[in-house]
């Protein structure tokens, strides 16, 4: 789910961690004979591992017209294979102490046990025998279809039940008319219910393969340990020959227009105001998206930040003020601002404020010590983030599914600590650039509808 | 995302200590854990436990401390926590044990909160406190490069909080956007409704209001502070790379400067009220039901809790493998998630289920979920759904202790319900000791669904 809402939560995750190379904590990777990718993360701290298989597909590699395919389909390879009767995947997980689930973005999509480490090879041998002799019920009335229903009540009480997540997609089918970012995850409503089992069979026999597939296991093993064991499960199985069609991904064009978008609903007591631009990504630009972590996060990364002093401390005049980046998509990710007003303050003198704090900083510039004191905030989380086994399987799985290697994980603290002071303020001019297009979005109680 | 409901089972029998550590932020350290250690030393009570090796001591000030040392990642999770949290706030003053947390990050001695702030920037550290309904908790994470700096910061905010005029007006502004939020609020709204029916004038079911929010002073705050924070309730666990040691007088410090008592009014056991036996209804416009149910439930100290707790697998708390999601998403498409839990702590034990469902489809679920709470209560479980459950919640236990944090949570879980040191090494025999005679038992007797009230929000169609 996180990966289909995704707030300032998600936004503001350690995107990166520390490991040594070297250390007994340092990443092990091999390749299979089939092609599979490989990737051991020792953690020896208790006896338990997190095992994830990452597909090299998402929501950017659907058809038009079939927008929540990838989505729907990461649920159905819960259902049945030639070996597992119905709903006995989850059963054999969790009767083996295991947790299990699954996840959809638009650049990837992995599916993961949590397990006693001596049940590892359980694991995999399941996850490899999915990964070729999953079955569809093709019966209308059958498992494919129920699930389709599932999916429907997921996006009502995800989407449709959330009035800034209505706002939220509005936003990025306007930040990205030609790209597949444009579309929802989870799919559009009409589009979902129309989606069929020959949809799924064609998108399993297209995109699931080893060749397309990285194993990720983390935790109490070792590189020695597992490759046996992924050479006797994964490693059987044949690459598979069908063609495939390139990813989705594509250049984001800048924006050719500025637009202001609203949502209101009966449900919304608190207005919002957000503004988003296309910023980048570690793909597109690694020096810029260091660059411009470094600056979002003097600029507005929490509460010593200088947006949050001026309009939440200083004037008063909201309750809350951030300035984010989403870096870690494989295209370019949106950047931008959001604020939320103090009681009787409107939006547009909030935006206005806003504004103006942002026009001023990217005018002045920021001063070396704050500068310094955001790298190694930003630094440290990595050494932080290492305490989490599923954190950083999670990590690794994301940066090489989108196309990263594992130097460029381990390189992260080294880089984002040699960030400079004119490369932080340089990022936030380029990416915020006076002549940039941008979209408004404002989240509204009914009463205050525009129309 | 497929499953809706985290299958948390091994944190759901600690549960009363939910505390994330914050990711903190970096810099540099002038005095060293090893100098602050000189001066004591500790005797040291090692429990070598199955998931962990647990050390209990007492510092030299007479603070009592639970430590597991783990040295692979040079951090510090540390938690303090005391009985008595928003259930004991005066009348009229609803949500001023949550003021008190809330301050404790806001500034103390020469530092402002923007100082403070950037103290706990420049040490990569965190710090911050919360109030739930009987406790009220600090947590830190730290570097342990960095440990004396970052406790040193700690004593400070404990021992002289500032509880200055510009963050508590700030704070009083973000709780009335709260308050204002909550009124569309699906799960708010539901278990409101459901305090209201069940326990309406009892401490638990009071909430923060516009009027107690606005009625609160800095010195209600800083008075109430010194009645949560004292030295004779403070329980204290930490684990990470530092040694009793170390730590013992930095935990002195930290803590050295709180009242040593205080008199706290005493809570009474929650009387609950007869079920409701038509649902309530609270109209909310969005285009699903959030179908919510509660019953009265046990406490641990009840000798039939860890069936209860086996047999709620099989009913909603195990994921896919529970009949509740088995019927109402995988056979019926109804859901993306249902799911019920046990609480139980302090003055009130409850057995609570919760989903969403189209509008239209809410009086079918709430049909399914009655039928499947008969069928329970007529015929009891399979052998096979016992010895399920038993594995899982047995073999999944040890994931939760594969980090610093969750381990941190779980010790103080067990410290907080007084369950023992040896708590973690005799849960699973006692999982396994269930037998499925008293599991049909505990079923007709707590899950027939006259016992539950039932409370339907959004715009509900087919009752």
């Amino acid at each position: 789910m996180k990966s289909l809402i995704f707030g300032l939560v998600a936004l503001l995750a350690p995107v990166f961690a520390a490991a040594d190379a070297g250390s007994e904590w340092a990443p092990e990777t091999f390749t299979l004979d089939n092609g599979m990718e490989v990737v051991v993360l020792p953690d020896h701290r208790a006896p338990v591992v997190t095992h994830m298989v990452w597909y090299k597909v998402g929501a950017v590699d659907e058809e038009p017209g079939k927008s929540g395919l990838a989505h729907l389909f990461e649920h159905v390879m819960f259902k049945e294979t030639d070996d597992l009767g119905p709903e006995e995947f989850t059963t054999v997980v969790q009767r083996n102490g295991g947790q299990l689930n699954a996840f959809t973005s638009w650049d990837y999509t992995a599916y993961f046990e949590r397990v006693a480490k001596d049940r590892l090879e359980l694991m995999m041998s399941m996850e490899a025998d999915r990964m070729t002799d999953l079955i569809l019920n093709e019966d209308p009335e059958g498992s494919f279809y129920v699930e389709r229903d599932t999916v429907k009540e997921e996006r009502r009480q995800v989407i449709e039940s959330n009035p800034s997540s209505v706002l939220f997609e509005k936003v990025m089918a306007a930040l990205y008319p030609d790209h597949p970012y444009g579309v929802p995850i989870i799919g559009h409503m009409d589009e979902v219910a129309a989606l069929t089992v020959q949809d799924g069979l064609d998108f399993y026999e297209t995109w699931y393969a080893p060749q397309q597939a990285i194993l990720v296991v983390a935790g109490d093993v070792t590189a020695a340990e597992v490759r046996p064991l992924a050479e006797a499960t994964y490693g059987v199985l044949p690459p598979s020959d069908r063609p495939r069609p390139e990813r989705g991904w594509q250049a984001v064009a800048p924006l050719t227009e500025t637009q202001m978008l609203t949502h209101s609903d009966p449900k919304v007591r608190q207005p919002e105001y957000d503004r988003y631009y296309i910023g980048t990504s570690f793909r597109t630009d690694a020096d810029l998206a260091y660059a411009l972590q470094v600056g979002l996060n003097v600029l507005g990364g929490g509460p010593t930040s200088r947006l949050y002093q001026a309009l939440v401390e200083d004037q008063e005049i909201a309750v809350s003020a951030s300035a984010w980046s989403w870096v870690t998509l494989h295209d370019a990710g949106p950047a931008g601002f959001s604020a939320t007003p103090a009681p009787g303050v409107t939006l547009e003198e909030l935006e206005a404020a806003l504004i103006a704090e942002v026009e001023a900083a990217l005018e002045e510039g920021f001063t070396e010590e704050a500068v310094i004191r955001s790298r190694n905030s930003l630094a440290a989380n990595a050494i932080y983030a290492r305490d989490s086994q599923a954190g950083m399987a999670n990590l690794y799985g994301r940066v090489l599914a989108t196309g990263g290697t594992i130097e460029e994980v381990l390189e992260y603290e080294d880089r984002i600590r040699s960030v400079t002071p004119e490369q932080a303020i340089d990022a936030l001019r380029t990416v915020f650039a006076g002549d940039k297009h941008y979209v408004e979005a404002q989240l509204l109680p009914e009463e205050e509808a525009g129309e | 995302m497929r499953h809706l409901i985290t299958l948390g089972a091994a944190a759901l029998l600690v549960t009363g200590c939910a505390l994330t550590p914050d990711i903190a932020p970096p810099a540099t350290a002038d005095v060293s854990v090893e100098e602050a250690a000189n001066q004591s030393s500790v005797i040291v009570d090692t429990h070598d436990g199955d998931f962990a090796s647990i050390q209990q001591f007492t510092t030299p000030d007479g603070v009592s401390v639970w430590l597991v040392e783990e040295p692979s990642i040079p951090i510090i999770s540390f938690q303090a926590s005391w009985k008595g949290g928003s259930a004991v706030d005066p009348e009229g003053l609803e949500g001023l044990a949550s003021a008190v947390a809330y301050q404790m990050n806001e500034g103390a001695g020469d530092l402002d909160a923007l100082a403070f702030q950037t103290r706990m920037k420049d040490l990569n550290m965190s710090f911050g406190c919360n109030a739930s309904r009987d406790w009220t908790s600090c947590s830190a994470s730290m570097l342990a490069d960095n440990a004396a700096e970052s406790m040193d910061l700690i004593a400070t905010a404990l021992s002289e909080p500032r509880f200055d005029e510009g963050p508590f007006e700030r704070m009083r502004r973000e709780n009335l956007i709260g308050v204002k939020r909550r009124e569309t609020n699906a799960r708010f709204l539901a278990s409101e409704a459901l305090e209201a029916a069940l326990y309406p004038d009892h401490p638990y079911a009071s909430e923060m209001t516009e009027d107690s929010a606005n009625a609160m002073t800095l010195e209600d705050a800083l008075a109430h502070k010194d009645k949560l924070m004292v030295r004779d309730r403070l329980l204290v666990t930490a684990v990470g790379a530092i040694s009793a040691e170390q730590l013992a007088p930095l935990i002195d410090l930290a803590f050295a400067g709180l009242p040593e008592t205080s008199e706290l009014p005493t809570i009474p056991t929650v009387d609950l009220a007869d079920p409701v036996s038509e649902p309530i209804l609270v109209t909310l416009p969005q285009p699903q039901s959030l179908v919510s149910f509660a019953a009265p439930g046990l406490q641990r100290s009840n000798p039939d809790f860890f069936t209860a707790y086996v047999l709620n697998y099989t009913l909603g708390g195990g994921g896919f493998e529970s009949r509740l999601m088995k019927e109402l998403r995988v056979a019926r498409g109804l859901t993306y998630g249902i799911g019920t839990r046990l609480s139980f702590g302090g003055e009130l034990a409850t057995w609570s289920g919760a989903g969403q469902t189209k509008n239209e489809s809410a009086g079918e679920f709430l049909t399914v979920v009655r039928e499947e709470l008969v069928k329970l209560v007529e015929n009891g479980v399979t052998e096979q759904e016992l010895s399920d459950a038993k594995a899982y919640l047995t073999g999944s236990y040890p994931l939760g202790f594969d980090s610093n944090a969750k381990i941190a949570g779980n010790l103080m879980g067990v410290r907080q319900q007084d369950l023992g040191v040896d708590y973690f090494d005799r849960r699973n025999a006692a999982v396994d000791a269930v037998t499925l005679e008293d599991v049909n038992r505990v079923a007709s007797e707590y899950l027939s669904p006259d016992r539950f009230t039932f409370v339907i929000v959004g715009e509900p169609g087919g009752l």
